[in-house]
């Protein structure tokens, strides 16, 4: 199992349609995928799930992961996150 | 494959079926049918008609905004083995259904999916958070 830390930082944080990107890009892994946010942990490939966490810019998460290709998964999930869900230019 | 379609007082179902598309930025398939308020339901009832018939070997949820409103008791009349109705639909329950999560292969399944989506989308903010609000 990985973890890591990741800042939100685009301005809508995990809002309806990141949380629909989310959830298909985590839908590809094998892994078991979860977002740690405060005391709440999700399945990061449940669309609901996320949307539970209401977390907005500047906040805080931990991606977690455990798989075969769970490397691959952080990797792009954190790469999804830092492209600000390719929503902000 | 699970065909739906949406049927509504108005054009509720075809606002949520473009809000749904523009957050999963995918076309749906679905098809909405308005209730017209004008009319005795029976042009609903063809459309469900057509639809069905189209549809012959498919097992088909029907989505309906309320339960015991005209549409849900006009879709109430087709349910059989390859047809059933979901009631109160949102978009929770909208989302629920056409992401991956939402899609298995057993039909009563993906529905009970749905429905508890649906349900878990309504919520008092102060108490989901613990805080009291008088």
């Amino acid at each position: 199992m990985i973890e890591k830390t990741q800042i939100i930082i685009n301005k809508l944080g995990l809002h309806a349609r990141a949380a629909a990107k989310l959830s298909h890009l985590a839908n590809m892994f094998n892994a078991n995928i979860f977002l740690i946010y405060n005391e709440d942990k999700v399945n990061a490939k449940s669309l609901l799930g996320i949307l539970t966490l209401a977390a907005s810019v500047g906040n805080e998460i931990i991606l977690q992961a455990s798989g075969d290709d769970e490397q691959e998964a952080i990797t792009a999930i954190s790469d999804l996150f830092n492209r600000k869900f390719d929503e902000e230019s | 494959m699970i065909k739906s379609l949406i049927i509504t007082h108005g054009n509720l179902g075809h606002e949520l079926i473009q809000v749904a598309e523009k957050i999963l930025e995918q076309k749906l398939d679905i098809k909405a049918i308005a209730f017209d308020w004008q009319g005795d339901g029976s042009d609903m009832i063809a459309q469900l008609e057509k639809f069905i018939a189209a549809n012959k070997g498919h097992k088909i949820v029907i989505f309906t905004d309320m339960f015991g409103g005209s549409p849900s008791n006009i879709a109430t009349r087709f349910i059989n083995k390859n047809v059933e109705v979901l009631t109160g639909i949102n978009l929770p329950g909208m989302l629920k259904f056409f992401c991956c999560e939402g899609k298995t292969e057993k039909f009563m399944e993906t529905i009970k999916t749905v429905e508890r989506g649906a349900i878990e989308g309504i919520n008092i903010i102060s108490e989901y958070l613990g805080e009291k609000n008088d």
